[in-house]
C-alpha cells in the first residue's frame, strides 16, 4: 500500500507541478534518474509536491536522484519514484501517525521464526511475514516468465538437434568417396567409424564454440536492447557456465551420435557402389 | 517428369529427407506459436475490450480503470451529461470495493466488488440466475461462491468494510445471490461479486456517495471514437477518457517484451528452416552434379532444373508446414497454458490466440522461406560449366 | 555410306579452346580444322588428353571456344547463348557418355522419354516414340526397368536411344564402349553401325582401336591438333 500511495502522489509531478519554487528550510526527497532525466531536475532543484492536481503543495529540495535496483518487479512499470521522509508523506496525504508496514531486521534466521511467532501472538490486527515469503508471492510472474522461457528453450533444443543431426549425417555423407578409398586401400571399418566419428566431434565442438560466440553476442544485444527499452539495469540474459556446458555436450552428444550412425551406414555400403560404380 | 525427378531425389535418401521435414516442421511450429503471440495478445485484449460493445473508458484524471483507489465525485451529474451526447448510446458506471463474508468457522472471506447498473453493465455474463433488481440482491463468480458454501438464491451476509486492527465488519447487510456469472475483467480464480451500484455505495458509506470507480461508454454505431473521445475529454477535464485502441496501446507497451520475443524467435525460426533446406538442397544438388550436367547436355532447359531444384525445397516446406502449423498449436496451447498463470491477467485472455490470419501469414513466410532456400542451389545448378562437370563426373 | 554422304553437317574451322590453370594457359585445341558430311561415321582417336573430347564438347555445343568457328548443318553454333545453344542441343544432336549417365530415378522409358518432354512432344506421342526406339535397341521388354535393374550394355543401349529421341540431325558418342566388356562392346558396335546405315551421322572419341575401326573415317589427334583427317569411305 505504502508504494501505491507513492504513486497517488505522482500525479501531483506532473510538468505543471514542477518548477522553481521560494520558501525556507524545504524537506529533502529523493527521485530516481529517470525522472530526473525525463524532468530535467537536478540535485538542489526546488519542487512542489502535492496529492491531488492544482491544489498548493509541499515545497521540497531534490536531495538525491537514485538508480533503480537490478529489480525484476520493476520492469514494464513506468511510473517515477519519489521517497520522500515518512513524516513528510504522512503530512501530504493527510495520513496521520499510520503506516503500511514495517521492516524489522532481526539478528539471525533463526531470530526471524521466533520475531515472526512472537508478533503474531501478541499484535492485534497485523500479521508478520517472512521478507522470502513475500519475494515468492511478489515474484509469481517472474516464475511464469521463466517456466514459459524454458518451454520455449525445450522447443528449441528440439529444433536444433534436429538441425545439428541432419547437418552431420550431411557431413558424413559428403565423405563417402574418401571412405570407399580408404576401404579399398585395406583400412579396417572399426577404424574409419572412429575416424569418422572423431571428425563428427570435433565438428560438433568447434560449432559450439562459435555458437557460444554468438550466443554471447546475443546476449549483450539483448542486454542492451532491454536495459534501454525498459530503463534498467537489469541484465536479462546470462550465458552461464552451465548454459554453455549444457550447450558443448549437446552438440557434442549429437555429433558423435550423428558421425557414428551415419559412418556405419557408409562401411556397410560396398566402396564401389560409394564411388557410384 | 519434374515432379517424379524432385521426388526421386528426395526419396533417394529417406532418412535425410525426413529430419529437413522434422526440423522445418519444428520450425514452422515456432513460427506459427510466434505470429500468434506477436498478434494474440493484442486481438484477445481487443475483442475483450470490445465484447461488451463499450469503446470507451472513464477513469479518474491521470490513472488507469481500477489501477489505482481514486475514483470519481459528482458522478450522477457526469453520467447524466455523457447520456446526453448524441453519440452515446449508453452508459455504464462502476464502483469498485470489496465484500467481505463472515463465515461460520469466524473466518472473513473476502472478494471483489463491483457496484454496477444491472440494466447496461458490461462487466460479467450471467450464467445462471437473474441480474441483482433490488438493494438487497448480489451476482457471484463461482470462486466466491465455493469460498463461502453459497449457491444461486441463498441468502448471506456480507459487508463492505473490516477494521483488520478491530477485526470488525462496516457496512453489513443480508443478500440473497441471485445469479451465478462470470466476470469478464477478473483473474482466473478471482473471487468476486456484483450489486448495484446504490446498494454498494450505501454500504460504504459517506465516503462513497455519488462516487464512481469507471465509466463505460457505447457509443452509437458509425460514431467516431476518436473524435468523441477527445469531445468528452474537453468537456470532462477531471477524467481520463480511454478508447479501446488506447487501452490497447498500453497494453502493447507494457507487454512489448513478449512481442519482441515473438519477433526475433519467429526470425530465428525462419532462419533455421531457411538454413536446414538451403543446406539439404545444396548437398544433394552437389551429389548430383553430374546428373544435372548431363540433363543440361541432352537439352533439358536451365530453368527447368531451376524448377526441379526449387521444387524440392518447396516440397519439404509443404510437407513440413501442416506438420509444423499442428505442431504449433498443440505447443501454442501449452505454452498459453503456462502464461495464463500470471497473476492478474483476465480468465479470457489468450496470448497465443489462433486466428487464420496467423496460420496463412506462417504459411506464407514459409513458402517464401521454401523459395529462397532453393535459390543458392539451383543458381549453382543451372550456372554449372557443362563440359567440366562432365569431365569432372567422368575422372571421379 | 560414303556413296551418300553430301551437304556438311560439322564445320569445324581454326578452333582453339584455351583453359586457365592458375597463372597458366593451357591450349587444349590449336587451330583444328575439318569436316564431316551428312551420313558420315567418323571416330576421333588420339592419347588421353590430346583434346578429343573437347573437340567433341565443341561441335555439341556445351561448349565454347576460345577462338575458331563451329557450324552444324549450316548454322554457326560456337557463340550462341544458353537458351538457344540449349534448345540446339535438344533438337539437333544426340549425345552418349562413356558412363551412360541415365536419370536413376527414372525408368528406360521415361528416360528416352525425357528429352521427348522437354521438346514439348504430347504424352501419347512419346511414350510410342520412346516405344519405337526401345525396340530399335532391343530393350523393349525392359521399358519399366530402372537403370540400376539394367546391365551396362543394356544401359547405354537406352543411352542411344534417347540420344536419338528428338531424330537429331548428329549422333556424337564419346567412348561409347569404355566402360563395357568385349562382347557388350561388340554389340555396340553393331549397334552404331546399324544407326548409320540407317542414315543417322555420327562422331564417336574412342580409344577402342575395335571401335574405330568400324568407323568409315578415323581422325588421329595429337597434342590439340588434328594430324590425320582421314579418309571417307
Amino acid at each position: 500500500m505504502h508504494v501505491l500511495l507513492v504513486f497517488l502522489a505522482l500525479p501531483g509531478l506532473a510538468p505543471a507541478a514542477l518548477g522553481a519554487q521560494g520558501g525556507a528550510s524545504p524537506r529533502t526527497i529523493a527521485i530516481d534518474e529517470r525522472l530526473a532525466a525525463d524532468a530535467g531536475l537536478r540535485l538542489g532543484d526546488r519542487l512542489s509536491l502535492t496529492a491531488t492536481p492544482g491544489v498548493a503543495g509541499d515545497s521540497v529540495v531534490i536531495g538525491a536522484i537514485v538508480r533503480r535496483r537490478a529489480d525484476p518487479a520493476e520492469i514494464a512499470r513506468g511510473e517515477y519514484r519519489v521517497r520522500l521522509h515518512l513524516t513528510s508523506l504522512q503530512s501530504l496525504l493527510g495520513y496521520g501517525d499510520r503506516v503500511d508496514r514495517f521492516a524489522v531486521a532481526t539478528r539471525s534466521s533463526a531470530a526471524t521464526g521466533a520475531a515472526i511467532a512472537r508478533i503474531n501472538d501478541a499484535a492485534f490486527g497485523f500479521r508478520a511475514h517472512r521478507s522470502a515469503d513475500i519475494a515468492v508471492e511478489t515474484s509469481t510472474t517472474f516464475a511464469v516468465v521463466s517456466r514459459f522461457h524454458r518451454a520455449i528453450g525445450v522447443i528449441t533444443i528440439v529444433a536444433s538437434a534436429i538441425f545439428l543431426l541432419c547437418i552431420m549425417l550431411l557431413k558424413v555423407e559428403e565423405r563417402r568417396r574418401d571412405v570407399a578409398a580408404l576401404r579399398l586401400m585395406g583400412i579396417s571399418a572399426p577404424t574409419i567409424v572412429r575416424s569418422v566419428v572423431l571428425e563428427a566431434a570435433c565438428v560438433a565442438v568447434l560449432g559450439s564454440i562459435a555458437g557460444v560466440g554468438v550466443g554471447g553476442a546475443a546476449s549483450w544485444f539483448v542486454n542492451r536492447h532491454y536495459q534501454a527499452v525498459y530503463r534498467t539495469p537489469l541484465r536479462f540474459s546470462l550465458v552461464t557456465g552451465d548454459i554453455v556446458l549444457l550447450a558443448v555436450l549437446l552438440s557434442l552428444g549429437l555429433g558423435i551420435v550423428a558421425g557414428w550412425l551415419a559412418a556405419r551406414r557408409l562401411v556397410r555400403t560396398p566402396p564401389l557402389a560409394l564411388f557410384g560404380r | 517428369m519434374l515432379l517424379t525427378l524432385a521426388a526421386a531425389s528426395l526419396f533417394r535418401h529417406r532418412a535425410r529427407t525426413l529430419l529437413a521435414v522434422l526440423g522445418v516442421a519444428v520450425s514452422a511450429a515456432m513460427l506459427l506459436d510466434m505470429v500468434m503471440l506477436a498478434s494474440g495478445m493484442r486481438e484477445s485484449f481487443r475483442s475483450l475490450l470490445l465484447s461488451q460493445g463499450f469503446q470507451l473508458r472513464l477513469a479518474p484524471r491521470g490513472t488507469l480503470p481500477f489501477d489505482t483507489e481514486a475514483t470519481i465525485g459528482d458522478a450522477g451529474a457526469l453520467v447524466a451529461t455523457l447520456r446526453s451526447r448524441g453519440a452515446v448510446q449508453a452508459v455504464s458506471p462502476v464502483l469498485g470495493g470489496q465484500l467481505h463474508v463472515p463465515l461460520a468457522d469466524g473466518t472473513t472471506v473476502t472478494g471483489a466488488a463491483l457496484g454496477v447498473d444491472p440494466a447496461v453493465q458490461g462487466d460479467y455474463e450471467l450464467l445462471d440466475g437473474r441480474q441483482p433488481a433490488g438493494m438487497n440482491e448480489i451476482v457471484a463468480n463461482d470462486a466466491m461462491l465455493a469460498a463461502i458454501g453459497r449457491h444461486v438464491g441463498d441468502t448471506v451476509r456480507v459487508a463492505a468494510g473490516y477494521d483488520a486492527q478491530m477485526r470488525s465488519l462496516s457496512g453489513e447487510r443480508v443478500v440473497r445471490v441471485t445469479g451465478r456469472v462470470r466476470f469478464i475483467y477478473m483473474a482466473a480464480g478471482q473471487r468476486a461479486t456484483a450489486l448495484p451500484i446504490d446498494a454498494l455505495r450505501a454500504m460504504q458509506g459517506a465516503t462513497a456517495a455519488d462516487r464512481i470507480s469507471l465509466a463505460m461508454v457505447r457509443l452509437t454505431p458509425g460514431a467516431d471514437v476518436d473524435r468523441e473521445r477527445a469531445a468528452i475529454e474537453r468537456l470532462l477535464p477531471r477524467v481520463t477518457v480511454i478508447s479501446t485502441a488506447e487501452a490497447i496501446r498500453q497494453v502493447d507497451e507494457r507487454l512489448s517484451y513478449f512481442r519482441q520475443l515473438a519477433v526475433i524467435l519467429g526470425a530465428v525460426s525462419l532462419v533455421v528452416g531457411f538454413l536446414l533446406v538451403t543446406t539439404l538442397v545444396t548437398v544433394s544438388v552437389n551429389e548430383r552434379i553430374g546428373e544435372i550436367a548431363v540433363m543440361r547436355a541432352i537439352g533439358v532447359r536451365r530453368w527447368r532444373v531451376v524448377a526441379q531444384i526449387v521444387l524440392e525445397a518447396g516440397a519439404i516446406m509443404l510437407v513440413a508446414a501442416p506438420l509444423g502449423l499442428a505442431l504449433g498449436l498443440v505447443t501454442a496451447r501449452y505454452l498459453n497454458s503456462i502464461l495464463a498463470r500470471f497473476p492478474g491477467l483476465p480468465e479470457r485472455i489468450d496470448f497465443f490466440l489462433f486466428q487464420p490470419s496467423a496460420a496463412w501469414t506462417a504459411l506464407g513466410l514459409l513458402a517464401l522461406c521454401g523459395v529462397l532456400s532453393g535459390i543458392y542451389p539451383s543458381w549453382r545448378s543451372a550456372s554449372l560449366p557443362i563440359a567440366t562437370t562432365l569431365r569432372q563426373e567422368a575422372v571421379g | 555410306m560414303s556413296e551418300l554422304a553430301g551437304a556438311p553437317i560439322v564445320e569445324v574451322h581454326d578452333l582453339v579452346r584455351e583453359y586457365r590453370m592458375g597463372n597458366e594457359t593451357v591450349a587444349a585445341l590449336k587451330g583444328v580444322s575439318f569436316t564431316v558430311r551428312q551420313g558420315e561415321y567418323a571416330a576421333i582417336v588420339g592419347p588421353s588428353g590430346c583434346g578429343k573430347s573437347t573437340l567433341l564438347n565443341l561441335i555439341g555445343v556445351i561448349d565454347r571456344p576460345t577462338r575458331g568457328t563451329v557450324s552444324i548443318a549450316g548454322e554457326r553454333v560456337d557463340q550462341l547463348g544458353d537458351a538457344r545453344a540449349t534448345d540446339f542441343r535438344l533438337r539437333r544432336i544426340g549425345f552418349v557418355f562413356q558412363r551412360f549417365y541415365l536419370m536413376p530415378a527414372l525408368s528406360a522409358r521415361e528416360n528416352i522419354e525425357l528429352p521427348l518432354a522437354e521438346a514439348g512432344v504430347k504424352k501419347s506421342a512419346r511414350r510410342d516414340r520412346a516405344m519405337t526406339l526401345l525396340e530399335y535397341v532391343g530393350l523393349a521388354r525392359r521399358e519399366r526397368h530402372r537403370p540400376s535393374q539394367l546391365s551396362g550394355g543394356e544401359q547405354q543401349r537406352v543411352a542411344i536411344a534417347r540420344a536419338l529421341a528428338n531424330s537429331p540431325s548428329l549422333l556424337l558418342a564419346d567412348e561409347p564402349t569404355g566402360e563395357l566388356d568385349a562382347r557388350t562392346g561388340a554389340e555396340m558396335i553393331a549397334l552404331f553401325a546399324r544407326l548409320n546405315g540407317d542414315g543417322t551421322t555420327i562422331v564417336v572419341v574412342t580409344h577402342d582401336e575395335v571401335l574405330a575401326r568400324a568407323t568409315k573415317r578415323v581422325i588421329h589427334m595429337r597434342d590439340g591438333s588434328i594430324v590425320d583427317h582421314g579418309t571417307a569411305g
